[in-house]
């Protein structure tokens, strides 16, 4: 299982991607139970704010016996508490994360005008 | 538009700073210490720092004879700069009020002068009065964060970090950089642009293109000296790139082995649709800023007298906070119209630069 957090935005608009596998963490009950309290289907819907970051945290798959990915989308001001933990957590684990480009959506034809 | 009860909500200077102002006591400070006391005493929504109280709807009690004194001239600044020293908490310790000398701190001696320099842009190119057009204090935290590549406008005031000293040196060396956040402010103020998707990409947008004119009024540079770049100076040497964005020319301003490349559309044929960065508002601004630049060097002299002034008249008066780019296209080309007549170069030169990004079609 890995959790991957992927932070876009930001003045600078740079996205940048780190990954951990947490099958291979010494301490992967501690991870496991972390993920397990998150509020992943909590509603946010808190304003975004000009320049800030916006973390999209993806585990998968979590719990084992949940086929799907789970996902959650975190304006840089609501990353608190265990969210904030986690990211912190996955940070000092991977020191040199993937720079990207922000992914495209795919949708077919792009009409935007 | 009703944003005027949103301006209420989310526009309160923190008690913090109406506390530490109001407690001031040196005589260069006198009316923001008046301006904080009063405040303070006033019952919210209306607990803001301003000068005279004006109702709802209502730009600036300046001609009312029986407005309160004003305690502060119109066309001088109210700048308060404080430093997080590392923390993320805001707004962190007042280290540097109105009036003060420099203090030995160079973010913080930035971040003052180039407040003071995006205030003089907006009141000497189109005399608005601050970011609420009435006088409200400039507030500014810089050390936010440990090793933060980041600034930003939280609603209420600018916050800068000092960025990692690998990639990003500090966020106040650049005044395009200082002129973008407070651009934000203004923006909340007037049109309030939805941070997201098109009019997302707008808002950002409309803070290049004031971040750079801060810039470029600042040196006296007209629109073909200019550098059109958004935020020079913020790279370290390591990093292949001039700058974070070019209105110039969108997608050149860096090629870099560990950050890539400038990912910015210059045309709608690149428009970026994702649903990371609040639907890319960071890349698809590269669009508008390149018409932008396109119809002030089409028009030529300095930008902030001409294709600024259409940019602010469009900003202020012209479109609300869902408008899309081809809106926006259609609302600069009015104002144009409006401001310069029809048929004069000015308004050709909005035309002209919209459909050369694609926004609008050639036959239009």
């Amino acid at each position: 299982m890995k959790v991957t957090v992927t932070r876009s935005g930001g003045f600078a608009g740079l996205s940048t991607r780190w990954e951990v596998r947490v099958d291979e963490q010494p301490d992967e009950d501690a991870w496991l139970s972390l993920l397990r309290d998150l509020p992943w289907d909590a509603e946010r819907r808190q304003a975004p704010q000009p320049d800030r970051y916006t973390y999209r945290i993806r585990c998968e798959p979590v719990p084992a016996a949940r086929p799907e990915p789970r996902e959650a989308v975190i304006g840089e001001q609501s990353l608190t508490g265990g969210w904030r933990e986690l990211v912190d957590r996955v940070r000092s684990l991977d020191p040199s994360p993937e720079r990207a480009t922000p992914s495209r959506r795919d949708r077919g034809t792009s009409s935007t005008f | 538009m009703s944003t005027h009860t949103n301006i209420a909500r989310c526009f309160i200077v923190p008690p913090y700073l109406l506390d530490h102002i109001a407690k001031l006591d040196d005589p260069r400070l006198e009316h923001a210490s008046h301006a904080a006391q009063r405040a303070l005493a006033s019952a919210p929504p209306y607990a803001t720092v301003r000068r005279g109280e004006p109702a709802p709807g209502q730009k600036s009690m300046r001609s009312t004879p029986e407005a309160p004194r004003r305690e502060a001239v119109a066309g001088e600044p109210s700048r308060f700069i404080s430093d997080a020293g590392g923390s993320e908490n805001l707004p962190g310790r007042l280290v540097r009020s109105e009036g003060e000398s420099p203090t030995a701190d160079d973010s913080v001696n930035e971040a003052y002068d180039g407040l003071g320099d995006t205030y003089s842009l907006f009141w000497e190119a189109f005399t608005r009065d601050s970011i609420d057009d009435n006088g409200m204090p400039l507030a500014a935290t810089v050390h936010y964060g440990e090793a933060y590549d980041n600034a930003f406008w939280d609603g209420t005031q600018m916050v800068f970090g000092d960025g990692d000293g690998q990639v990003f040196v500090g966020f106040t060396n650049s005044l395009s950089v200082i002129g973008h956040e407070l651009a934000h402010g203004v923006t909340q103020y007037t049109a309030n642009l939805v941070y997201s998707g098109q009019s997302g990409a707008l808002n950002e947008s409309v803070s290049d293109v004031f971040g750079a004119l801060v810039e470029q009024h600042s040196r006296g540079h007209s629109a073909d000296e200019a550098s059109w770049l958004i935020g020079e100076g913020i790279f370290s040497a390591e990093v292949e790139g001039q700058a974070l964005r070019s209105m110039k020319a969108p997608g050149t301003a860096y090629d870099d082995d560990v950050l890539g490349k400038d990912p910015q559309p210059a045309d709608m044929s690149g428009y970026i649709e994702t649903d990371d960065d609040n639907g890319g508002v960071h890349l698809n601004s590269g669009i508008p800023n390149r018409a932008f630049y396109l119809t002030a060097t089409a028009i030529g002299g300095n930008a902030w007298e001409s294709a600024g002034r259409i940019w602010y008249e469009t900003l202020t008066t012209e479109i609300k906070a869902n408008t899309d780019f081809a809106q926006f296209a259609e609302a600069t080309a009015t104002v144009a119209a409006r401001l310069f007549g029809d048929d004069s170069s000015e308004a050709d030169a909005v035309r002209s630069a919209w459909r050369e990004v694609g926004v609008t079609s050639p036959a239009e």
